[in-house]
């Protein structure tokens, strides 16, 4: 019988173990960042440990790091401590960091691709659930605790169970995939499989509606595979992949002939048997927004706010959940999601905030202003993406339209910096979780695409981007 | 291993609500722990004893890699999280750190325990008996390695 793309990598990273049951895999990539790495470095000391592969770990600070001019001192003590830790701890380890300064610095996931450090085939992990990124890439990828960031450090290994491969098609072409975005597919396929859909696979994206996306769009697929539950997503490496990493900062020497070897091998085999497989037809898909406090929560734009009955289809925890959602998000059933008014705008993360949806979310305000009722704001994913978008002029048309251009990192997506929601506030939101409390205690958040948070600022509402003119 | 039930009724409790992101620059355990499950219920951090489980629906843990969740809930004095299924970074975070137990329940355990009542975990027969109620319910068990890092008290304790 034939095997999956994932059986393949995770075959050929078994360091020990049986085809089934527990394997120690050999990690390839170790992306480090300051939140959940300082407790596994003091562990590496205490027990007089070594990094096992430093030239193989790469680490950056996103989480905590301010999104304002970075000649500033960092006002948050126990922020700047974390931060400082994370380069003493590079320092004594031999880590490359690309520290607050660097023009590499920025969103973990966003960095990897970027510098091609993330390739095709590979395992890669980080301390960060999002991980799951760097499967756009044909990479097995996903996150991981403290107490196993240690033993990646020290080992270059971990001891995993083996995941169930779960093949999911995207089938069909958007009629207008300016509007319909890479967010949109991802959302309605959490809509149907729900948060815990995905809970002990790995999911394999397949179909002509995820080889017409570009890399990017697919890293927006990939990175919300972990709000489905699933432990990874991938997508079979194809020439746009290729053509994505050739010739970047750290891609390898021999680069031509791994691409040989990923084109006859990185692929699920026509006989390949998928424990689980759901199909997602996107003809006819709309831009979607979450209402309520998980990603499952989602519905049309066309729609109105769902009756706890209609979400839950007579599940009594799904029905509970709803009607707290409800009462959090300070949300009445039936109302039209067109008429939801919104406070703030942020437009980031690494699920959207690369080149491409700022690219995307310029045209929708090009030569318009903000509502005066929206605060908004950009934050790039990284410094580079920062200065693409510089180089092609998007931060003059969104400091034109009164967005905010910030500095790059992970930003109010998590609220772990200055950049948060107050008690109430209702934010669009690019990211990737609407829980409570997720951009600030009291926040309120709903999940959208670029163009659609766009649409959004100009507004003060949610807007159908299909109505609009975005070629 | 005997306590008393925390229930909360509801699946997805994620760990942006177990412990808020801007508690993860805390590093001082027992200070964490006085912001446990404070983005879902504030009074827990005055009502939960030493040796308390709690109880919940499916996918507990879902969202960030956090280890702070499981720290934060055991530093509260929690003992065990009995739900009816997990979000896999929570679950390995517990048990890789020894930092409690995650047990998959079924039904039957999930609406027969009500709060506050005492039970009483058998891991060895894997098995729970509510000792207000009288009943035992059936837990389902340990994969093998999770079993073995468990049982030697934490990832970094584990021999194959």
């Amino acid at each position: 019988m034939g095997k999956t793309l994932f059986e393949k990598i995770w075959d050929a990273h078994i360091v020990v173990g049986k085809e089934s049951g527990p394997s120690l895999i050999y990690i390839d990539r170790h992306l480090v960042h300051e939140v959940t790495s300082p407790q596994a470095f003091d562990g590496l000391r205490m027990n007089n440990r070594q990094v096992r592969r430093p030239d193989l770990t790469i680490a950056t600070m996103d989480h905590n790091v301010p999104t304002t001019d970075r000649g500033l001192p960092i006002l948050d003590q126990t922020s700047s401590v974390q931060i400082k830790t994370l380069e003493k701890n590079c320092q004594d380890f031999g880590i490359k960091l690309f520290d607050i300064n660097s023009p590499n610095q920025g969103i973990v996931h966003v960095i990897g691709p970027q510098l091609g450090i993330t390739l095709p085939g590979s395992t890669i992990v980080c301390g960060d659930s999002h991980t799951s990124t760097h499967g756009a890439f044909g990479a097995l990828a996903f996150g991981i605790g403290t107490s196993e960031v240690e033993h990646v450090l020290a080992s270059q290994t971990l001891w995993l169970e083996k995941p169930k491969p779960f093949e999911i098609r995207v089938e069909g072409k958007r009629k207008n995939p300016h509007a319909v975005t890479a967010k949109d597919i991802i959302l309605s396929i959490i809509k149907n499989i729900g948060t815990g859909g995905g809970t002990g696979t790995v999911i394999e994206y397949r179909g002509e509606g995820i080889e017409d996306l570009s890399m990017e769009q697919r890293m927006t697929i990939c990175n919300m595979s972990i709000e489905a539950g699933a432990r990874a997503g991938l997508i079979a490496p194809d020439e746009k992949t290729y053509d994505y990493l050739r010739g970047r900062q750290y891609t390898p020497k021999n680069y031509e002939s791994l691409v040989e070897y990923w084109r006859e091998n990185l692929k699920s085999d026509d006989d390949a048997k998928f424990e689980k497989q759901f199909t997602l037809h996107i003809d006819d898909i709309a831009p979607q927004v979450s209402w309520g406090t998980n990603p499952g929560m989602t519905c049309d734009v066309t729609e109105t706010v769902p009756t706890p009955e209609e979400f839950s289809k007579g599940d009594s925890n799904q029905k509970k959940g709803a009607e707290k959602a409800l009462d959090y998000m300070d949300l009445e059933a039936g109302t039209p999601i067109e008429e939801i008014k919104i406070d703030r705008v942020f437009i980031g993360s690494c699920t959207n905030a690369r080149l491409e949806d700022l690219i995307e979310a310029s045209k929708v305000i090009k030569g318009q202003k903000i509502s005066s009722d929206v605060r908004a704001m950009v934050v790039p994913g990284s410094q580079m993406v920062k200065k693409q978008a510089e180089e092609m002029g998007l931060d003059k048309i969104f400091t034109d339209a009164n967005f905010e251009w910030r500095e790059a990192g992970c930003s109010m997506c998590l609220g772990m910096n200055p950049d948060i929601l107050s008690p109430g506030e209702r934010c669009a939101s690019t990211s990737n979780r609407n829980f409570e409390g997720r951009q600030g205690t009291g926040g309120r958040t709903h999940l959208v695409s670029p163009v659609m948070a766009a649409a959004a600022a100009i507004n003060g509402h949610f807007v159908d981007v299909r109505k609009m003119d975005l070629s | 291993m005997k306590g008393n039930v925390i229930k909360y009724e509801r699946d997805n409790i994620d760990t942006d609500v177990i412990i808020p992101g801007q508690y993860l620059k805390v590093h001082d355990y027992a200070e964490l722990a006085t912001h446990a499950m404070e983005g879902l219920d504030p009074d827990f951090h005055s009502k939960v004893k030493e040796g308390d489980f709690i109880l919940s629906g499916k996918n507990f843990g879902c969202g960030s890699s956090r280890e702070h969740a499981p720290i934060a809930l055991s530093h509260s004095g929690v003992k065990a999280v009995l739900a009816l299924s997990f979000a896999r970074i929570f679950y390995r975070n517990s048990v890789d750190g020894a930092f409690l137990l995650p047990i998959e329940i079924e039904e039957d355990a999930y609406n027969g325990i009500s709060e506050g009542d005492e039970i009483d975990i058998d891991i060895s027969k894997n098995e729970i008996k509510n000792l207000t109620k009288n009943q035992t319910y059936k837990m389902k068990p340990f994969s093998e390695i999770i079993g073995k890092i468990i049982d030697a008290g934490g990832l970094f304790n584990y021999k194959p």
